[in-house]
């Protein structure tokens, strides 16, 4: 988000909350957000695709829905209205195609043709009524879905796979392929709108998984505060506020949503973007000739990560408070943890959350089960290792992103043994006060060091090069 | 009720998780956000919770938002058995 959407963002919630306070609240809530993620999407170069792409999200997001959703609340009528009124706002903003291009504000580029949209709402309302006239609801509904979020996941995150989709998107456009680029399409927001739609599909799958209707479903969905940078809330959570009576803005509770908001502002506008100048990126990387300013770069990209991503938190925590609706946590003074297990309950918090929920407590459960079992060092290599390759792979499926989940799995791995061996030698040694701070203070050096060194291979797109940094910082080139 | 609960959690915490079965761990310390178990150990304790209480913990309970020490554990424990 540019710093003029946060703004109009903020005071849109700012008159709302103070003003209309709990009335229409939930109406707000979900036509803002749909409005909000066409308003977005970045322009691309491939025709209308900055309108089909956040209506993909909602077609993808109202079919989860109708997978998930129990029978008595799929057959209830509001859910019909709901979704016509979503239909509605889609076509409102496809008809700005007529204004002139002075007017048309809410879309990167001009929207496209009426009848295709028509056509997309057709075939999603005929996918429904065929679910609808299904007598029996298989649970293999579910893993059809879960399937298909993956399988766009991968689509997205694997360069050779974003290539091919980027060919067939211009080849249906009818555009020439001679510039076809990996970047042609880029689905805002959709990392994120992936691992809800994961976690209520497997929520579902274990049978827990509240009533909500088609609206709230959107609305946790695609929330607009948390769509382009999360947090990843948990629909239970989400909803208990949403359908909460919210008093309104007063001091008591304007004051801590503005001073996040503030915050949030300062961390990433002020603080972050004057870093961005000298922190590391591939074109300084190659430049920098000293050690000594090679350690400037790379701590300048360790803080810069930090304020950008902490401060892009506190604004979607911030703008969200002002409607009533609290937000999880997703930072907490990560960088001043003594080893690196806690940076990592830490850091990005409702991401590795939900890669434990989903992923490490299963597998490891698994494993566990095993008539007999492997050593323990090994399962917890083969967990810790392929969890952190799998957050690296969240970010794209490359080389650099790859390195970057090794770095910390194994990380993880070293310093789970090494507790394991000194903990009851360290506990006795701690014993006066002087004695623990050592062992807090360096702990902490050690773990910040630890991910500085990895975000070289999360920040250059090339591993030679990032392994060339690691060289000079340490003096060896 | 709860502390027929609470002491054998303690009791394996300390000896099989932390290694030190001296340690006394109290009924509200925190557990999970203060890192004194980490997430490998954890799933150690909920197969403990369901061998011997006989209830499920789901992998998506296992977080300091559900419980973070023992009250709330014991407190879990009791509402499903």
């Amino acid at each position: 988000m540019a710093l003029e959407n946060i703004l109009i963002l903020a005071a849109a919630s700012l008159l709302w909350g103070s003003l209309l306070r709990h009335r229409g609240r939930t109406w707000f809530l979900l036509i803002a957000s749909v409005v909000v993620i066409f308003w977005l999407q970045p322009a691309l170069p491939i025709r209308g695709a900055d309108f089909w792409a956040p209506l993909a999200t909602l077609v993808l997001v109202v079919l989860t829905w109708y997978i998930t959703a129990d029978d008595e609340t799929r057959k209830q009528r509001k859910n019909i209205i709901i979704l016509l009124i979503v239909a509605g706002v889609v076509l409102l903003l496809n008809l700005t195609r007529f204004l002139s291009a002075d007017f048309q504000l809410l879309t990167a580029s001009r929207p496209p043709q009426l009848k295709t949209t028509l056509l997309i709402f057709l075939i999603t309302g005929l996918t429904l009524l065929a679910l609808s006239r299904l007598t029996r609801f298989s649970a293999s509904f579910l893993t059809v879905g879960l399937v298909l979020t993956i399988g766009l996941f991968l689509l997205i995150k694997i360069p050779a796979l974003s290539l091919w989709l980027s060919s067939f998107l211009r080849t249906l456009s009818g555009q020439s392929l001679t510039n076809v680029s990996i970047n042609d399409f880029r689905w805002l927001g959709f990392s994120y709108v992936a691992f809800r739609l994961i976690h209520t599909i497997r929520d579902k799958q274990s049978g827990r998984f509240p009533s909500v209707d088609v609206g709230e479903f959107i609305t946790y969905v695609i929330f607009f505060p948390a769509f382009t940078a999360g947090p990843i809330d948990r629909l239970e959570r989400f909803i208990k506020d949403l359908r909460a009576p919210f008093a309104g803005l007063y001091f008591e509770t304007f004051y801590p949503a503005g001073q996040r908001l503030l915050l949030g502002l300062f961390k990433k506008f002020v603080i972050a973007d004057a870093l961005a100048l000298i922190a590391l990126n591939d074109t300084n990387a190659t430049q920098v000739t000293s050690t000594f300013w090679m350690w400037v770069i790379v701590y300048a990209y360790t803080f810069q990560i930090y304020f950008d991503f902490s401060g892009y938190t506190n604004i979607a925590l911030g703008i969200a408070q002002l409607l009533g609706i609290k937000l999880p946590e997703n930072f907490a003074s990560p960088y001043l943890k003594p080893n690196l297990t806690q940076f990592w309950n830490n850091w990005h918090m409702t991401l590795t959350q939900w890669f434990r929920a989903y992923f490490f407590n299963p597998i490891t459960r698994w494993l566990r089960s095993w008539q007999k079992p492997m050593s323990i060092p090994t399962m917890i290599l083969l967990t810790q290792v392929t969890t952190m390759l799998l957050i690296g792979f969240w970010h794209g499926v490359t080389w650099n992103f790859t390195l970057w989940g090794l770095w910390h799995g194994l990380g993880l791995f070293i310093h789970n043994r090494w507790n394991d061996a000194t903990k009851v030698k360290a506990a006795a040694w701690a014993t006066t006060p002087t004695r623990q701070a050592i062992l807090n203070i360096s702990g902490i050096l050690l773990t910040f060091h630890f991910v500085a060194i990895g975000w070289i291979f999360f920040a250059l797109s090339s591993p030679v090069t990032s392994w060339q940094v690691i060289l000079k910082l340490f003096g060896a080139h | 009720m709860t502390p027929e609960i609470i002491y054998p959690i303690a009791k394996f915490i300390a000896e099989k998780i932390l290694k030190q079965p001296s340690k006394i761990i109290t009924a509200d310390e925190a557990l999970i956000s203060s890192g004194l178990i980490d997430s490998f150990s954890l799933m150690d304790l909920a197969l403990f919770i369901e061998d011997t209480f006989s209830v499920r913990i789901e992998d998506t309970e296992l977080n300091a938002e559900t419980f973070d020490n023992l009250n709330q554990l014991a407190s879990l424990i009791q509402s499903r058995k």
